[in-house]
């Protein structure tokens, strides 16, 4: 028991550690900040040409988003950073050493923007087929129902799924502690070696899940009152999830 | 106003038009029946493009919306639609949902379109539901906000499909009767329904398809008085 408490639960160094580890919140929320605006931004866009009718689009948003599902992001940050920065000092292309900040960013970006397309594809599809018939009917050109009927809709669905997505990268930003990134794991582990104790570990536990714990259970209880039939056209998320896949917009 | 020549639709192998030859003129109200699967409502939904054709040709005030190089978006702004499930937006009320189309397709000033929504929403009896939004009004009241839409475009022609089918009996009557005032009012009118009672007291002719033909064409109350064809005959001895 005093063991456990010396090494993980260590008073005097949980002093010290909480204080430090507060003070790398501002670098946690750059790098979430700025990765998850750029994800969603190019996200969205690639969801858009996912279910473009031009084949070459529909093919380049399949092939990226597979690649980018299936590949480690600890790789990707690597090479980013890393990787680039090598060919980048032996060519003299200084363009390619990039500041860690910006290469995590940029990994997070390009990995999450793949995450994030299959939830805006998913929502967007989730949208019944009468609504963008209705919106054509009425006139509107593709884009214009897109931007005024579905999409106001199918953006309201992706809150629970998106807010999962949040939750995933708060804890990937521990990756850019790799490529010594400031972050809250870099400052964690570096005390864990100035004072030869885990503790500093168990401070970073914590302050990692005070943060996901009330983002997952915000997630649930989101996506419980979207589950909630109500009365009019709405149609269930489940059963929209069955509705025909593709072909579904005009 | 609306001209089909010859028009064959067919969902893979499924023939569901088979060389439909329609006209409908001026301030006609064209009421077409006939049993589920008969290839109403697709022909009603081809007049606006909504499904693509594979031969004939369909014209709307003598453009032809089967060529490729028709802009139908424009064309869809002289056809009004509305819809059995009355796909109403249900992230805006009652009036923006009216207010939507004219402001983004016809960009019109907003205080225009609002008065032109008002009025509307006032003509199908609803001007005290402006603010509610569609999952707050009955199916009837959300039925009416979707034809006061599809008017505030202004349309020549208004395509009407099963538009009380989905409804509680005691609320298609707010419904057919709204269609009523704008029948009498001039409106060119194509009409899927089941309601015969529609079809004998609005009705300018009548249709019978089966089968992805048309059957037998005249005069409303004629035709449900002495129907020619068998399946005419069958048909209306089901639903009468």
């Amino acid at each position: 028991m005093d063991a456990l408490q010396r090494y993980y639960f260590n008073w005097d160094i949980i002093k010290d550690t909480v204080p430090l580890l507060l003070r790398t919140l501002p670098t946690v929320a750059e790098l979430l900040a700025l990765g998850l605006l750029f994800a969603f931004i190019w996200g969205l866009t690639l969801s858009l040409m996912r279910l473009s009718r031009f084949r070459v689009l529909r093919w380049f948003a399949v092939v990226y988003i597979d690649f980018f599902r299936g590949l480690p992001l600890l790789l990707l940050l690597i090479f980013i950073y890393s990787g680039l920065a090598i060919v980048g000092a032996d060519t003299g292309i200084d363009a390619l050493i990039l500041p860690p900040t910006i290469a995590a960013v940029s990994a997070f970006a390009i990995c999450y923007a793949a995450y994030s397309a299959e939830v805006f594809r998913a929502g967007i599809e989730s949208i019944p087929k009468g609504q963008t018939e209705a919106a054509r009917s009425l006139g509107m050109t593709y884009g214009q129902a897109m931007r005024y009927v579905i999409l106001p809709q199918a953006l309201k669905t992706v809150i629970p799924p998106l807010t999962n997505e949040l939750v995933a990268l708060i804890k990937d930003t521990s990756l850019a502690s790799v490529i010594s990134v400031p972050e809250l794991l870099f400052r964690a582990k570096e005390k864990m070696g100035v004072v030869a104790n885990p503790t500093p570990l168990t401070v970073a536990a914590v302050v990692y899940v005070v943060f996901t714990i009330p983002l997952i259970r915000l997630a649930a209880r989101l996506e419980r009152r979207q589950k909630q039939p109500r009365a009019g056209t709405q149609i269930p998320a489940d059963m929209a999830a069955q509705l025909p896949k593709g072909g579904g917009l005009l | 106003m609306i001209r089909l020549m010859g028009v064959h639709k067919s969902f893979g192998d499924l023939e569901v038009l088979r060389g439909i030859d329609l006209h409908v003129v001026k301030s006609e109200v064209v009421v077409i029946i006939g049993p589920s699967g008969s290839g109403k409502s697709t022909m009603l939904r081809c007049m606006n493009a909504l499904e693509p054709i594979q031969r004939g040709t369909i014209l709307i005030e003598g453009v032809d919306i089967t060529d490729p190089k028709t802009d139908v978006n424009k064309v869809r702004e002289k056809i009004g639609m509305v819809f059995q499930s009355f796909n109403l937006f249900p992230h805006k009320t009652a009036l923006e949902n009216i207010m939507l189309a004219p402001l983004k397709v016809q960009k019109k000033p907003r205080e225009q379109v609002e008065h032109i929504a008002r009025e509307l929403l006032a003509k199908v009896g609803l001007a005290e539901k402006a603010d509610s939004y569609p999952d707050q009004l009955s199916g009837g009241q959300q039925q009416r906000v979707a034809i006061a839409r599809a008017l505030a475009m202004q349309p020549d022609m208004m395509l009407f499909d099963e538009v009380t089918s989905a409804l509680d009996p005691e609320l298609v009557a707010e419904v057919l009767n709204v269609m009523r005032d704008l029948a009498l009012g001039g409106m060119t009118m194509v009409v899927v329904t089941h309601e015969m009672g529609f079809a004998r007291e609005v009705g300018t002719r009548l249709i019978f398809m089966d089968g992805g033909s048309i059957v037998e064409e005249g005069d409303p109350r004629e035709m449900i008085a002495h129907p020619q064809e068998e399946r005419t005959k069958r048909f209306l001895g089901m639903v009468l």
